[in-house]
């Protein structure tokens, strides 16, 4: 019968301890190396599906174009989203789908890594898919927008408004519908969302949002 | 201690509520499968080791090997073999009879909910006070699906996008949601509580954080939170019965 080579206890225990701390040590390489930009670039992994890898979004799945978004924006939403102040509408079928993922975020430090992410990706421009009078609109968004928005669509951090130049007029126009049918704004918590309903109920009918569209897209990001 | 107090004391009672009134039938049918499955396990375990034992190697005797063609060793498939198939029957019986009482035959609706499956929420259309669907006091939740105890209820079960699987554990319910068809269902919740609800059909990228809450009231809570919740100005929004009220969003852009 063969002969096998008995190990004594002591050399199991040593090996044993060796596997152990040798696979502790992999298992930490991961974490020790990540620096804030990794942490927020691996992050972005999980938006990829639907926001692309370029961030430049997905209409098919109303998923917008978030390519160099500024951080403090998409911090807010992800925090909106995280806190249920925002997609915990019936009709608001893009915002559910945008809940789960932001509750993937564990911690505070991952959305801010994420956001910080979001705001290096090169901005991407779409060609428009509204028609409208860009000269109407711009009355319009002078009357209604440029106050908080910025004469130019820039943003105001300020105020918490959002740069709308370069943004896709698709999408801006989805959430004015849904600012106008209390789709998006309707929580009390979400301040920023309250104030926007009765703007966007100024903008009273489709032509007068797809006119703002035009005149948007006439605006250099 | 007749056989459901037995069940409740040694099975899934302890670890998830039976909020359901067929939640102990499906508890009953999982404690005979078990129970028989296991019984055969072991046997067949303690049978294989006790023989590997007998016939190992040892002084004044090398390993036998059989090929199970004679008779007296057949006998040791075909009677374990026709045992089993006694044995499947014994589930099988009860088994469409649970079947039968859960998902062919339904009792007559107290009320009826709407769900709504998408990637990756539950949403829910309730009556309001008047009881009925597709009017002005229906309450729309998201997440949050509220009943009252002892009330049967019979749901219909849509996707507004992929497959999914409407599941709520502690009534022992599940039930795919196919996108396209409405699919009718029922449960009658028998304890007062909040209960999950999973989605258990992979359904996407978030399909883990597919969660929702079942809250099970008593009928002056329910009847409490109903005034609360109803209003007839959401009656402007389509109170659609239509399968999959589409975003706002994507019609316009298709536009």
């Amino acid at each position: 019968m063969r002969e096998y080579k008995k190990l004594a206890p002591r050399q199991i225990a040593l090996w044993t301890s060796f596997l152990i701390l040798f696979g502790w040590g992999l298992s930490g390489c991961g974490l020790g190396s990540t620096s804030a930009a990794m942490r927020g670039q691996q992050l972005f992994q999980n938006c990829v599906p639907c926001h692309q890898v370029d961030g430049s979004g997905n209409p098919q799945v109303g998923a917008p174009n978030i390519a160099g978004m500024k951080a403090w924006y998409v911090q807010a939403q992800l925090q909106k989203f995280r806190a249920g102040t925002r997609g915990m509408h019936f009709s608001d079928v893009e915002g559910m789908r945008m809940r789960p993922m932001a509750l993937s975020l564990i911690t505070d430090g991952d959305v801010t890594a994420v956001s910080a992410y979001v705001e290096t990706l090169p901005p991407v421009k779409h060609a428009p898919t509204l028609t409208g009078d860009a000269h109407a609109g711009d009355n319009q968004f002078h009357l209604v927008c440029a106050s908080c928005h910025g004469t130019n669509g820039e943003g105001n951090a300020d105020v918490k408004a959002p740069r709308l130049a370069g943004v896709d007029d698709w999408y801006l126009a989805t959430q004015l519908r849904k600012f106008k049918a209390g789709i998006r704004g309707n929580n009390s918590k979400d301040i920023e969302g309250r104030l926007m309903r009765p703007m966007a109920r100024i903008l009273t009918d489709e032509d007068a949002i797809r006119n703002v569209m035009a005149y948007l897209d006439t605006l250099k990001p | 201690m007749d056989f459901g107090e037995v069940t409740e004391a040694v099975m899934y009672e302890r670890y998830i509520t039976a909020a359901s009134t067929y939640a102990h039938s499906i508890d009953h049918l999982f404690l005979l499968i078990a129970a028989l499955v296991g019984f055969w396990l072991i046997v067949a375990e303690v049978v294989l080791f006790a023989l590997v034992f007998k016939f190992r190697e040892k002084e004044g005797q090398s390993t036998r090997y059989i090929t199970g063609e004679e008779k007296e060793l057949h006998r040791w498939i075909t009677i374990p073999h026709m045992l089993v198939i006694l044995c499947d029957i014994v589930i099988i019986v009860p088994a469409i009879l649970v079947w039968y009482n859960i998902k062919q035959a339904q009792p007559p609706a107290d009320r009826t909910v709407r769900v709504y499956a998408q990637q990756w929420a539950w949403s829910f259309q309730e009556p309001g006070p008047d009881g009925k669907l597709d009017t002005d006091d229906d309450v729309r939740t998201v997440g949050e699906l509220h009943v009252t105890v002892n009330t049967t209820y019979h749901f219909e079960l849509m996707s507004r996008d992929v497959v999914h699987s409407f599941a709520i554990p502690s009534f022992r319910l599940k039930q795919d949601a196919l996108p396209g068809r409405t699919i009718t269902g029922w449960f009658r919740p028998n304890r007062v509580g909040t209960y999950d609800i999973q989605c258990t059909q992979m359904c996407g990228l978030g399909h883990a954080l597919m969660a929702g809450r079942v809250i099970v009231e008593t009928q002056q809570d329910h009847a409490a939170w109903l005034m609360r919740n109803s209003n007839p100005s959401l009656a402007a929004q389509p109170a659609a019965p239509a399968p999959a009220p589409e975003s706002t969003t994507m019609a316009e852009v298709r536009r």
